[in-house]
């Protein structure tokens, strides 16, 4: 970790020294010159050496860090112009993060304590200056680690939208080529069953069925990935003329099944429709599919909670581990083999994508045998939605 | 495919570069039983030559329907049909338009630019065929198609 001034320099113009190898770019907000002297005193006898600035007015301070790149700012509190703690406010405006030191003489417990909260990254005595240098160290150490969380989020957003722009075009491109092995195979099937020997056509109908499994893929992603790039239009929703339009959708697998879906008053909410209609009819599918010996009986309900809308999706199916309770919402997770339930595990996945695009949470709540609770939340004023990809989304979608 | 050419007997020109879908409702045409002659070419530049009956399509037959597919090599299908139905002797042709997007953009633009009805092709052969077959019962059978000679 320590370096020589030499390999600093050998860094290029570009780098900035680094500041633990002892170098430090220090700006005083001061207008005592003996004041100014005793702090750069007290940092070099803790080993750095520091060039520094002096800025008298707000004028000055914000010129000089506009110019210059600096280490950590020392800020006295009182000063005949202006209050030191306006560094803060100033380095805010431009965007900038330099720890700021509030060195001052006698600064009440309160005083101190507002600085801290207003953004100062500690507060030395002007009578205890030895504390100053570790505690120079420890403001520009959690700058380090500030800045590093922060490239990690930001390198975690990027895959992200990488992993979601990566996922649309391989299930829209893989479409076209996946429907000539379905179509061909197909006709292969139809042209030569029996033509061949057993086995032919055993293998055939494989290949059928994986290519048609495939497409069903395919499709669920296509639909998955397209709720982050589509983004979200916020209108006011009667979940009440929702719910019609989702069991009249749905209303083939509830005659076969026999159920009963029970959804008293629902609320008027504020939310994308085709998203949330969605959410809604997985969620009651999913219901039905994984029903018990009894005909389904699932209750919709959807309350105001604090600054929430609670919705709740409660079915009296086969239910789930808690263990389980979570990885169900994992992309093509699914905790059934194709026989006993068919389905490409995507299903949660959009629900969960769907609430959280929202603002909203999904979760659920089961005991194994006595059925199963979803429960979500939207946001009563939910934030305008926003389209991460622009629009190229709407040419290729197929 | 290629059945006796007369007088009576439809044309219908398909023009798609993958030459498994060129099979395909060639395929799916057949099964329908109706008295056509099915051409095809697999580019948007090939497809206009054929229409104009310019180059090796001098001998060529008249289109009485255009099959076309958008996503196509040197010349889109967007482009074909806006030279069709710019072109005074080709523009009362009915075009299918036949592709697997279902963009919005796509199906608006179409008919925008004068196509006669916009078909997607299914994923799987069931649903193909049937689509093949329904769009020649209707063009080849129920519509009245603008006469050749009066072109």
């Amino acid at each position: 970790m320590l370096a020589t001034d030499q390999n600093a320099a050998s860094r290029g113009p570009s780098e900035r020294p680094d500041a633990a190898a002892g170098h430090l770019r220090v700006l005083l907000v001061e207008d005592e010159p003996a004041d100014v002297e005793l702090a750069l005193r007290a940092l070099r006898q803790a080993g750095f050496t520091p060039s520094a600035d002096v800025a008298q007015t707000p004028e000055e301070f914000t010129g000089l860090v506009r110019k210059n790149a600096y280490d950590v700012i020392l800020a006295d509190y009182k000063l005949p112009n202006w209050n030191g703690m306006e560094s803060v406010e100033i380095l805010r405006r431009e965007g900038l993060d330099i720890p700021v030191m509030v060195v001052s003489g006698a600064l009440g417990e309160l005083t101190a304590v507002e600085c801290i909260k207003q953004g100062a990254a500690d507060y030395v005595l002007k009578d205890q200056l030895a504390r100053l240098p570790e505690s120079v160290r420890r403001a520009i150490r959690e700058k380090q680690l500030r800045e590093e969380n922060k490239h990690g989020q930001d390198e975690l957003a990027r895959s992200n939208r990488d992993l979601e722009q990566f996922a649309y075009v391989a299930s829209h491109d893989l479409q076209e080529p996946l429907r000539m092995v379905a179509t061909y195979t197909q006709l292969l099937s139809e042209r030569y069953r029996g033509k061949l020997d057993a086995d032919a056509d055993k293998y055939i109908h494989y290949a059928v069925d994986g290519a048609l499994r495939m497409q069903v893929l395919v499709r669920d992603l296509l639909a998955f990935s397209r709720v982050g790039r589509q983004g979200t239009e916020l209108a006011k929703i009667d979940c009440n003329t929702l719910m019609e339009t989702v069991l009249k959708n749905l209303q083939a697998a509830i005659a076969e099944s026999g159920a009963q879906v029970i959804c008293p008053q629902l609320p008027i909410v504020t939310a994308d429709e085709s998203q949330l209609m969605q959410v809604l009819q997985n969620l009651i599918a999913n219901a039905i599919k994984f029903r018990g010996a009894a005909p389904p009986v699932i209750r919709v309900t959807g309350k105001k909670k604090d600054r929430e809308w609670m919705f709740l999706i409660a079915d009296n199916g086969i239910g789930i581990a808690p263990e389980h309770a979570e990885v169900v919402f994992a992309i093509f997770k699914r905790l059934h083999t194709r026989t006993e339930y068919p389905g490409s595990g995507i299903g949660l996945s959009i629900c969960k994508k769907i609430v959280e695009h929202h603002g909203g949470r999904i979760w659920l709540e089961s005991e194994p045998g006595h059925g199963c609770t979803f429960h979500f939340t939207l946001p009563v004023q939910p934030l305008p939605g926003k389209s991460e990809h622009g629009d190229e989304g709407d040419k290729n979608d197929a | 495919m290629a059945m006796k050419a007369t007088k009576m007997m439809p044309e219908v020109l398909l023009v798609d570069d993958n030459p498994a879908d060129i099979d395909l409702t060639s395929d799916a045409l057949a099964r329908s039983k109706r008295e056509m002659h099915v051409s095809s070419v697999e580019d948007g530049t090939e497809a206009i030559l054929f229409l104009r009956r310019q180059g090796k399509y001098r001998e060529s037959p008249a289109p009485d329907l255009v099959v076309l597919d958008l996503n196509l090599p040197r010349k889109t299908g967007r482009e074909v049909l806006s030279d069709v139905r710019a072109d005074p002797v080709l523009a009362t042709i009915p075009v299918v338009i036949f592709s697997t997007s279902q963009a919005t953009s796509d199906i608006m633009g179409s008919y925008k630019l004068g196509a006669n009805c916009y078909l997607r092709k299914p994923g799987n052969l069931v649903e193909f065929v049937a689509v093949v077959q329904s769009m020649a019962d209707f063009w080849l059978g129920t519509v009245s198609l603008p006469p050749k000679e009066k072109r």
